[in-house]
């Protein structure tokens, strides 16, 4: 881990990235049967925490991460993000990172970091500015000219974190962004969002389906249910920050761990 | 990268010989010149008559030219409609499909029926035979399109024509690309196949009139010209791909991006 001197941050985040999730159901309609996905799921998160969504697959997790970004309508009730509803994406808010890296491939790392800011008309040497600041946030300073075609996965992932940012919004959405990065590569890149999280302040969202991964990154862990999709439980993780290796093998972290898997073993 | 040297020059080599041995093989006796003339004297037919081969080669040149709009500017917006909407997708796909697989050489004389023998006939003929090979690549290159990437645009707030601007247009290069090399090829096989067909312009024209009096270094020189069309239309294309679409080269470029990482020059960030 690199320490935390060397990192400029990007411009302090307004003390704003409070998520309230209320009440929440999600039905998909097949052309045989309604499957509820969501079943009357309530969530508060304060500003600057870094929460973990696990649970089964199928849980809907992942449905409500896109519910969190605008990208899905919800079929019943309410997601607030600073306090205001979110019925499509909004990049001053709210910055995606998805499981794959979904770098433009024919666009440079730092044009695709450039590229919400292009979207909305912002100045090319303002657009460089950033992209550079948010490339630099996540070490890839000197890699900007490079085609995703000649970075690494976690790389990638990089350049997809620095992009989820560059408009610096109070909230993170992250979608399992390390699950196709090999377990080495995995451990730097938790480490590296630890440090970028810690730099920023912003609130974090994020879904895995490691229980290790969660426990070693989350301030709280939520853990749902299978089908459909609820909260069953929802944990403090009290371990002390900066998180070390050396924690993982430690007796509270088993004892969290085993408890979330208890959880999914039941519920799946 | 040695082995690609090698397999360069090889090629090379093989083209050389050939052009040797047109020389060499119908002036030492061993192919009649009525089979095949000798290079040389090809080249001489086509000098000596070059005023005739040039109004030729215009004429042609002309047709392939508006046919190729037509062709591919047309194959092109029809695929992106057909390959981005679900519905004339169904309906119409298997249609096209088919149709390709007809030998459209049969309907030419109907399109001089229609149009005449001069070059209108030609320039429609050429235009479909060059249409349907873009428009059904096209298509194809729209839908495998990475759906992730078209999310990721919605997730920055890209609204619907940026997201085709930005992103699908973008994306399907490509793909656009391979179906107008192939689209173009079409096109000049159309405009010279229909020329020898029933015309009374353009090389091939000149290729089949020199055919009929047995004029065999003329025949070749035509020939010779749609070769060298052929080439050249095929080196634009390549110049074209190097400019659009940089990041086609991905798996020589990775491998580059991979040697350095071996060889240390670049630390990897993870």
């Amino acid at each position: 881990m690199q320490p935390l001197a060397n990192v400029t941050p990007l411009k302090p985040a307004a003390r704003a990235g409070s998520i309230a999730v209320r009440n929440v159901g999600q039905i998909f309609r097949t052309s045989t049967q309604d499957v509820e996905a969501l079943s009357d799921v309530s969530l508060e998160v304060k500003p600057g925490r870094f929460v973990v969504l696990v649970g089964p697959s199928g849980c809907g997790k992942s449905t409500l991460l896109m519910m969190m970004a605008g990208l899905r309508q919800q079929t019943s009730c309410t997601v607030l993000i600073n306090d205001a509803p979110i019925p499509q994406p909004d990049p001053d808010r709210v910055g995606v990172v998805f499981q794959e890296p979904s770098l433009f491939p024919w666009l440079t790392a730092e044009e695709n970091v450039e590229f919400p800011l292009a979207l909305r008309g912002v100045a090319k040497s303002e657009r460089r500015g950033k992209a550079e600041d948010a490339l630099k946030l996540v070490g890839l300073e000197g890699f900007g000219k490079r085609h995703p075609h000649e970075l690494s996965g976690g790389m990638k992932q990089r350049v997809s974190i620095a992009r989820g940012m560059v408009q610096d919004p109070p909230v993170l959405l992250m979608d399992e962004p390390f699950a196709a990065l090999d377990e080495q590569t995995r451990m730097t890149m938790g480490d590296e969002l630890l440090r970028i999280w810690a730099a920023t302040g912003k609130t974090v969202v994020f879904v895995t389906h490691s229980l290790t991964e969660a426990v070693y990154l989350a301030d709280e862990v939520v853990v749902m249910s299978a089908r459909p999709g609820r909260i069953v439980d929802h944990l403090t993780i009290s371990l002390p920050r900066p998180r070390t290796y050396e924690m993982l093998s430690g007796e509270t972290f088993g004892t969290l761990r085993d408890r979330i898997w208890r959880h999914i073993k039941k519920s799946a | 990268m040695k082995h690609s040297m090698s397999a360069t020059t090889l090629r090379r080599l093989i083209v050389i010989c050939l052009i040797a041995l047109w020389e060499m093989l119908p002036r030492a006796g061993l192919i009649p010149e009525l089979f095949l003339p000798s290079l040389s004297s090809t080249i001489a037919a086509g000098w000596n008559d070059a005023g005739e081969y040039g109004h030729a080669l215009a004429v042609t040149l002309y047709e392939i030219a508006i046919s190729m709009v037509f062709a591919c500017g047309g194959g092109i917006l029809a695929g992106a409609v057909v390959g981005s909407l679900p519905r004339p997708r169904v309906l119409i796909m298997p249609m096209i499909s088919s149709i390709y697989a007809v030998p459209l050489v049969i309907l030419y004389p109907v399109f001089t029926v229609w149009l005449g023998i001069g070059s209108e006939s030609k320039i429609a003929f050429a235009a479909i035979y060059g249409f349907l090979p873009t428009m059904l690549s096209t298509a194809a290159g729209i839908q495998t399109i990475d759906p992730q990437l078209v999310l990721a645009a919605r997730s920055m707030g890209a609204t619907l024509s940026q997201r085709l601007t930005r992103v699908i247009i973008p994306a399907a290069i490509p793909t656009v690309l391979s179906g107008l090399r192939v689209g173009g090829a079409l096109v000049i096989v159309g405009v010279v196949v229909s020329e020898m067909l029933i015309s009374s312009a353009g090389i091939g024209y000149l290729i089949s009139r020199y055919r009929t009096i047995l004029d065999s270094a003329h025949v070749f020189a035509g020939v010779l010209l749609v070769l060298a069309m052929a080439i050249a239309f095929n080196a634009a294309i390549k110049w074209i791909e190097r400019k659009a679409s940089i990041w086609q080269t991905g798996s020589r470029a990775g491998q580059r991006a991979a040697d350095d990482i071996t060889a240390g020059a670049i630390q990897p960030a993870t």
